[in-house]
């Protein structure tokens, strides 16, 4: 791992992921490389898509985060594959693949192994990725960083409307 | 204009530490004519350097160095943790100095003390911290601008019955003052402010301190051990420069506030034959008793939009449940404050996967939510101490955290997560998280203030009970934790030790 991956695992850390899960995601990351190869960014983005659903969202952007979490790991070296390890645990959840079942069959077999620490690995590292991408932001209307903008003193801090009018 | 010292001047005064304490006592003493070398194991950085971006500021000036146990949020920068804080300063209360005297002990396990100190002692001090901090509120200082997400917790707060809701008692200038500029509501404050709206030392008492002419920065100098001669008193503070070099700088008198978890390290790594426990640490106390505040976060979703993101994290807070009614089922109170959060937190915060996590990351913008600080009892397990063989870059052992919750803050939390969502409730929130984080941004306690020198670390004045010329001068100082956020204390307690060090120099007993 280089330095900035290093500092990013320990944001994740410090960003209130019990600590175990980020070693555990730093074990991913190494595993990840393996699997990349076996399986085609839709299939991927699918995957994507049934852990963090948000309504609307582009199948382009689902493919393109899972894609770019991929393309990195391809320069790391391979350890123990706790994705090829999930993907094997949701095979046998039920006859047949895991990827070829409907989505709520997917769902049922998500739920049957969450608490194990290998998908508590796969899940932090996708949530890392997902949640920190500009075009999720941008679809989430989370328009990032506001400095350049001159913060939002003039761009509705404090524009709220709904509220009922005093105190009731 | 900034002084430099040679390393065999033992007439300056040692400050280890830029933040909230050190930076603070060093411009003190700087401004009283008192020579101060102050040793700061991180880099300085300038406004330019700060990006509204978290990670990579995390990256910039974080306390990245291996550390054993639950996670402690600490800044490794010029400033310190001060470039990460929010800026909530309210005042410790008076009751919650007799901690002792009015809870009782809760259990065997608790180790709670009063203070030796009171809040009318403490007032005056007070009083200076407001106004060289700039808090919202004081000293003819407007209240802070009231957010979004602060008029939904107005709103839902009257709602419940609360009173005392109030967008004040916030260290970021709502307007520009003493050459700072007022907030722009960049948002996102704990990535450092870019600014410097937000007070931080890195750009208030460092460079006062510099144009007194009485006081020199070593940056990335790392302090790794405190001399003493055969009288007990101390002499010198032997560090590492950025190049790897061991110096040894003289001293007259050394103040360590290098934040608990190295304000521990540092007095343990000096042990020696007279003090085979650890520097300062005769009764065992030393690293003890460490608090972190009764922690919580409460998010929901409400009927409208709130655009959390869009300016401070800190706009107000609610101190309705701040005092003592056991009647609630513990003992002390706490605060709710104002808190928002980038998608990746919120997202991991309310944890999980598929549609309960997506039923508030769909609706990001339609997010409220709360931080919860209370009183943390003290209990001798929750402690900092040195691993038997795990070292660090420089050769020192690598500190080991053990904290766990004691009933009473577990009670507590569930107090306040109840109440938060109440708050929201009567509202129409539609769906509501609350729950805890498990990460240390309020540090306490590890060199304790005691009136009994087997109770603690430090006398009334934060000097070690067991060598003269020792002082701690950061939030290991805290005889119990209060309610209150620690900063304004930690700097209220600088300025106080500084006259009490001035004192002492003058009458030559220092
Ligand atoms: C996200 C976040 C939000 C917060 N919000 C609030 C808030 O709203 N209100 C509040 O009151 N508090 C808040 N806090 C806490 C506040 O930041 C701390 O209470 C305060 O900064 C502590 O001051 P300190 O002087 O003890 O330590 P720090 O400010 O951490 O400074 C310690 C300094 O010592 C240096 N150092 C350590 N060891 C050595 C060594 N051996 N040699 C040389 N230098 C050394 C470090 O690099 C650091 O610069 C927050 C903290 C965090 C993380
Ligand atoms: S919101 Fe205000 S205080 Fe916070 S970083 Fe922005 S300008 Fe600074």
């Amino acid at each position: 791992m280089n330095e900035v991956q290093t500092t990013r695992r320990r944001f994740l850390a410090a960003s209130l992921v019990f600590s175990s899960i980020a070693v555990a995601a730093e074990t991913w990351l190494r595993g990840a490389a393996a699997w990349a190869g076996t399986r085609d960014p839709a299939t991927l983005a699918r995957f994507g898509r049934l852990l963090f659903p948000l309504d609307g969202l582009a199948d382009a952007v689902y493919v393109q985060v899972m894609d770019r979490v991929l393309m990195s790991l391809v320069s790391m070296q391979p350890g123990d594959d706790v994705l090829m390890i999930t993907e094997q645990s949701l095979n046998s959840q039920q006859a047949g693949n895991w990827f070829d079942l409907d989505a709520a069959a997917q769902i049922r077999a998500i739920e049957n192994i969450q608490h194990e620490a290998h998908f508590a690995a796969v899940l932090s590292a996708v949530r890392d990725t997902f949640y920190n991408d500009p075009a999720v932001w941008a679809h989430m209307r989370y328009p990032g960083s506001s400095k350049e903008f001159g913060g939002y003193v003039q761009r509705g801090f404090d524009d709220i409307n709904w509220l009922p009018e005093g105190r009731s | 204009m900034s002084r430099r010292y040679a390393h065999d001047d033992a007439s300056v005064v040692v400050v280890i530490g830029s933040g909230a304490g050190g930076g603070t006592l060093a411009n003190e003493l700087a401004q009283k004519g008192i020579d101060v070398v102050c040793l700061e194991a991180g880099k300085r950085l300038t406004l330019a350097d700060i990006e509204n971006h978290p990670p990579t500021m995390f990256a910039r000036m974080g306390w990245l160095d291996r550390r054993i146990g639950p996670m402690v949020w600490n800044g490794k920068t010029v400033g310190g943790t001060t470039m990460f804080w929010s800026g909530i300063t309210p005042r410790i209360q008076e009751h919650e100095f007799r901690a002792l005297s009015t809870y009782g002990q809760l259990d065997a396990g608790t180790t709670l003390i009063d203070w030796p100190l009171t809040l009318a002692e403490l007032e005056p001090y007070y009083d200076k911290a407001e106004d060289k901090m700039g808090v919202s509120g004081t000293h003819g200082i407007p209240a802070s601008a009231e957010t979004n997400n602060y008029k939904v917790l107005k709103a839902g707060a009257a709602r419940v019955g609360y009173q005392e809701i109030t967008s004040t008692r916030t260290a970021i200038n709502p307007v520009a003052r003493n050459g700072r500029p007022g907030c722009q509501q960049i948002g996102f404050c704990n990535s450092g402010c870019a600014i410097g709206a937000k007070w931080s030392t890195l750009y208030t008492e460092v460079p006062a301190a510099e144009l007194t002419g009485h006081f020199e920065l070593r940056t990335e100098c790392m302090a790794t051990r405190i001399n003493h001669n055969k009288t007990g008193k101390v002499t010198g503070v032997v560090y590492v420069d950025a190049a790897g070099a061991t110096h040894e700088q003289k001293a007259r008198a050394v103040c360590v506030a290098g934040n608990t978890v190295e304000t521990t390290r540092l007095l343990l790594n000096s042990e020696s034959a007279m003090f085979p426990a650890g520097l300062g640490n005769s009764s065992g106390n030393v690293g003890r008793h460490y608090t972190r505040h009764t922690f919580g976060i409460a998010l929901a979703v409400m009927p409208g939009e709130v655009n959390f993101h869009r300016g401070t994290r800190q706009s107000g807070i609610v101190l309705d449940e701040q005092y003592h009614k056991p009647e609630r089922g513990f003992a002390g109170g706490y605060i709710i404050e104002t808190l928002s959060i980038a998608p990746f937190d919120v997202s991991n915060i309310v944890g999980g996967w598929g549609q309960h996590n997506a039923a508030f990351m769909n609706n990001y913008t339609k997010l409220a939510g709360v931080f919860i600080t209370g009183e943390d009892p003290p209990e001798a397990g929750n402690r900092i101490s040195l691993h038997a063989s795990e070292k660090d870059q420089h050769g020192l052992p690598v500190p080991v955290i053990a904290y766990r919750d004691h009933a009473n803050t577990t009670a507590m939390r569930e107090h306040a997560l109840k109440m938060s969502k109440a708050i929201y409730d009567s509202l129409g929130a539609s769906h509501f998280h609350g729950g805890d984080i498990p990460v240390g941004a309020h540090n306490m306690g590890v060199a304790r203030m005691s009136k009994n020198a087997d109770d603690g670390v430090t006398n009334r004045w934060g000097q070690a009970h067991d060598v003269p010329n020792l002082f701690v001068s950061d939030g290991s100082l805290f005889s119990t934790s209060a309610a209150a956020n620690p900063t304004l204390t930690i700097v209220a307690l600088a300025i106080r030790q500084a006259d009490h060090i001035a004192e002492r120099m003058q009458h030559q007993t220092l």
